[in-house]
């Protein structure tokens, strides 16, 4: 009788006085009924007070309750009332009644019609209850009074507010009301009992991943103390309750695996550092319909730690950036776009050696101190804009056209220097003579500075991940990573003079070193070259013809400077030159964005979208005209046969997206993978389209055909389970 | 290259258009593209107000935490509050059986000036994910989704001076300050989509 649902349970004259609708009035059991939700007059909810005793006597603990009857098709809503609705209320009016929290029966869980909405609530009819405990009583009768606040729903909503009251008498001897506990005992055993006192425990396979506004997915056990799987409902296997920071979540019950469900959801992006749990309501398999609640610790949720998102869900902290960020800073010494001025380096550390070995040190360390201010430099710059709520990435600075023509003019002016055209500095004869005085070691650091300035456009591996970490993290963090990628660029040279012996390992300097030198301004102009294409790319073909034109004045700036250079006339030569190149940059230097070609950006958020709902694979490229790694990507990896290949025989669609020029989805893009900047490659399968395959920034071909075809195979092998392994790897 | 590309995003827009289950709009993403007609039969797009701070407000005249808030005049006061910069305020009513003539007449008969958008197929309420009447978005002059949730953080209406979500956000986005809640968990009744079939 008991496990029976109460709806067959009325008495009858209960149901008699529940259709007495009307306000309650005091001091009669028919003020302990009220009906509400008016829609044409007729009410569409029913609220009868219930109380387990009659009369009640000091220091009993009894069950009060609400029985909620709602017209066929209505519901009310569970304390979460899912992705709509409103949650019940019952708040209690009893002096001298010191009454608990109120107690929830499993709740059934709804549909929209068309499946989109999920709410959990009750139709048809429930009791919501609480346990009341009598103090001291004195008097003829105590009053107990409840506002019941809910929301009665069909396809419309009425919300009702329910005043019921009645009155108990108190006597030396308790008197138990048998209708309203039968209903009372009926709703507790459709309570979830706690876990541990069912023996029942739910725990994480393995702990997700927990960043703020980051997506994270777990598979969870259900075991006995034993240890044993217990066996599940068949569905709506899992009702959460609403926990804060949480701002999605799906349950699914893998059908395989007895006492499995996999929990998959999103954070909010506010979501608090600390501790998450999973709470809500797990439904066990039996014909008795049991249910436990359970409060399952996830792990601790990491604030905007997005450290290496592809090959750990876990976010490494602090360390770890930093870690990255030196390596990061010692990769960059092979990239392209830093090189030349590298080798310059070299050589002019080979000259002092040859001077003698003594002065290295101070060279290093002005290199060092270069490096490490013009990053803290390039550090703030993100601050300032990223507190002027502009979108930053790594490299910005080459989407400023007259950035671009001045670190041109820069590379030219620097090549025409070391083919000999003119010298830096009052006396000697050329680059390597004046190494030895304190302005070596100004040039030290403008070397250390120029390196910087050009490395920005290659993210090395490794320093990917360390600048994402950066770029959203606290102003002292993006100044020590920026820092440590600073002290990784300046190693090598650094090691030359901390290692003993290793400068003796350098070349014996000779004749080869004044070809060297010529070599090296070939290599510079060759730098120059990709910054006026990085520039044509900025602002079209009108712009890059202006910045020639600008770089032939500064070639003519150079020789008039270098024609008189020691001479009398040569401070009015200085004058000649300067007024040239300013009055041929006046003319040229307005580059207008808006006159350069369209971006390429056939990559958006919706055309993704639309390939992947018509089934195809996407590639999507984050490129950008100033990335050397990129182009190098592009031409190396990208444009083989093989990959072209794979390609078409994946039916993959390619759309790139082309940051050359600032476009703040792009940004949002990258963020949104906890990147700073590009490369960024990702490949979207149909079958995940939420959770993409991100590649390492230095592709091969076989990395990306197999990325291809895994995309296509994860299609045909439709919805079968992933395997754990492979889905835990990613947040 | 011009061509392809136009022709792309003119093959995508057609795609995103079906009513299909894509995964819902959240902030910090992009917001998803629409035109739609509104009570008057003109034409709005999420693309012609680029550049402007766009609020949504998913409505249903007939639900009555929709008829609380009008009663109490809650949007119109948000968008008076907001007035100094250029702000666009856009109704959208995916109710199944709505029709531009019945949003009509509840304008008129609440007296308010934006333009409530017609999407009884409810593409677009899909597309956003919206659940709720009222269920709100704000948009910053990029396109991208800075809040989405409720109006503010007095479902049952008995608190005297609510949080406003929307009003914090939009003026968190034209100052440029961080917006304080992105997200909240919007109440009132569910969208009434249509159903499958």
């Amino acid at each position: 009788m008991i496990c029976s649902p109460p709806v067959r349970l009325v008495p009858p004259s209960l149901c008699v006085l529940a259709l007495c609708a009307g306000p309650a009035s005091a001091h009669t059991d028919a003020a302990a009924t009220a009906a509400g939700a008016l829609q044409g007059g007729v009410p569409r909810v029913e609220a009868t007070l219930l109380s387990g005793l009659r009369r009640v006597s000091s220091g009993e603990t009894f069950p009060v309750g609400v029985l909620l009857k709602m017209a066929p098709g209505w519901h009310v809503y569970w304390r979460n009332p899912g992705e709509a609705g409103l949650a019940s209320e019952v708040s209690w009016t009893a002096p001298g009644l010191d009454i608990g929290p109120l107690q929830w029966p499993v709740p059934a869980v709804l549909h929209s019609p068309d499946g989109s909405i999920t709410s959990y609530g009750y139709p048809g009819e429930v009791v919501l209850f609480a346990e009341a405990r009598s103090g001291a009583l004195a008097g003829r009768a105590v009053r107990l009074a409840a506002l019941v606040d809910v929301l009665v729903c069909e396809v419309q909503c009425i919300p009702a507010t329910l005043s019921l009251e009645r009155e108990l008498g108190v006597a030396p001897e308790p008197a138990v009301d048998g209708q309203a506990t039968a209903l009372l005992d009926a709703a507790r055993t459709r309570v979830p009992v706690d876990a541990r006192a069912a023996d029942v425990e739910l725990a994480p396979v393995r702990p997700p991943g927990l960043v703020a506004g980051e997506a994270f997915s777990t598979e969870l056990l259900a075991s006995d103390d034993e240890g044993r799987p217990v066996a599940l409902a068949a569905r709506d296997v899992f009702i959460p309750d609403r926990m804060a920071g949480l701002s999605s979540l799906v349950v699914e019950s893998l059908p395989l695996a007895a006492g499995r469900l996999r929990v998959a959801g999103k954070l909010a992006p506010e979501a608090a550092a600390g501790p998450f749990a999973l709470r809500g309501v797990l439904r066990l398999a039996g014909a008795s319909e049991r249910a436990v609640q359970v409060d399952v610790p996830l792990g601790s949720i990491a604030r905007a730690g997005r450290l290496l998102p592809q090959t750990s869900a876990r976010g490494p902290g602090l360390g770890w950036a930093l870690v990255f960020a030196f390596l990061g800073g010692v990769v960059l010494n092979l990239m392209p776009c830093v090189f030349p001025v590298l080798a310059l380096k070299a050589y002019g550390f080979v000259r002092t050696v040859q001077a003698g070995g003594g002065r290295t040190a101070g060279h290093s360390l002005a290199y060092t101190v270069g490096i490490a201010g013009t990053m803290l430099v390039l550090a703030s710059g993100v601050l300032v804009l990223r507190a002027a709520g502009r979108a930053v990435g790594w490299g910005f600075q080459f989407q400023e056209p007259l950035f671009v023509a001045g670190l041109a003019s820069l590379m030219v002016a620097f090549a025409l220097n070391l083919f000999g055209v003119f010298r830096v500095g009052a006396a000697g004869a050329g680059l390597g003579d004046v190494v030895d005085g304190a302005r070596g070691a100004w040039r030290s650091a403008g070397e250390g500075a120029l390196a910087v300035v050009l490395a920005t456009p290659c993210t090395a591996p490794l320093l990917g991940a360390a600048l994402g970490f950066a770029f959203a993290a606290p102003a002292w963090v993006v100044m020590a990573v920026f820092l440590l990628v600073a002290l990784g660029l300046a190693l090598p040279f650094c090691a030359l003079v901390l290692v003993p012996g290793l400068a003796a390992w350098l070349p014996r300097p000779g004749a080869w070193m004044e070809r060297m030198r010529v070599l090296l301004g070939f290599a510079l102009l060759g730098t120059g070259a990709w910054l006026v294409s990085v520039l044509g790319s900025l602002a079209g073909v009108q712009g890059m013809v202006r910045l020639l034109v600008f770089l032939l004045a500064v070639g003519g700036a150079a020789w008039v400077v270098g024609s008189w250079q020691d001479t009398r006339r040569s401070g009015a030569a200085a004058a000649a030159a300067a007024v040239l190149l300013a009055g041929v940059g006046a003319a040229t230097l307005r580059f207008d964005l808006t006159t350069g070609p369209p971006a390429a950006a056939a990559w958006s958020p919706e055309a993704v979208a639309a390939e992947l709902r018509a089934g195809r694979p996407v590639f999507v490229d984050f490129t950008a005209d100033w990335c050397l790694t990129c182009k190098f990507n592009e031409h190396t990896v990208l444009s083989r046969p093989p990959v072209l290949e794979a390609v078409r025989a994946t039916r993959t669609r390619v759309l790139v997206a082309d940051w050359t020029r600032p476009d703040p989805r792009i940004a949002v893009e990258l963020a949104a993978r906890g990147r700073a900047g590009i490369p960024l490659y990702l490949v979207f399968s149909p079958h995940r389209p939420g959770a993409p395959e991100v590649l390492p920034e230095l592709l091969t071909e076989g990395r990306v055909v197999d990325a291809l075809q895994r995309a296509t195979r994860e299609m045909s092998a439709g919805l079968s389970p992933v395997p754990p392994t492979t889905e835990e790897a990613r947040p | 290259m011009k061509r392809t590309l136009s022709v792309l995003a003119a093959v995508s827009s057609l795609l995103w258009a079906l009513p299909a289950a894509a995964a819902p709009a959240e902030v910090g993403q992009p917001a998803p593209g629409f035109a739609l007609k509104d009570e008057s039969g003109a034409q709005h797009s999420l693309a012609q107000y680029r550049g402007k701070v766009v609020v949504l407000e998913w409505t249903n005249p007939e639900c009555p935490f929709v008829q609380r808030h009008y009663a109490s005049r809650t949007m119109q006061k948000t968008l008076a509050a907001l007035g100094g910069k250029p702000l666009v305020w856009l109704a959208i009513d995916s109710t199944s059986t709505n029709t531009p003539e019945k949003s009509s007449a509840w304008k008129k008969e609440q007296g308010f000036g934006y333009p409530v958008l017609q999407d009884p197929s409810g593409a677009v309420g899909h597309a956003y994910g919206a659940k709720t009447t009222p269920h709100m978005f704000v948009i910053d002059e990029q396109g991208v989704i800075r809040y989405a949730g409720a109006i503010d953080d007095d479902p049952r209406g008995r608190s005297s001076a609510p949080t406003n979500y929307v009003r914090q956000a939009v003026e968190a986005v034209e100052t440029g300050k961080a917006v304080p809640a992105t997200t909240s968990v919007p109440y009132g009744c569910s969208v009434k989509y249509k159903g499958n079939g």
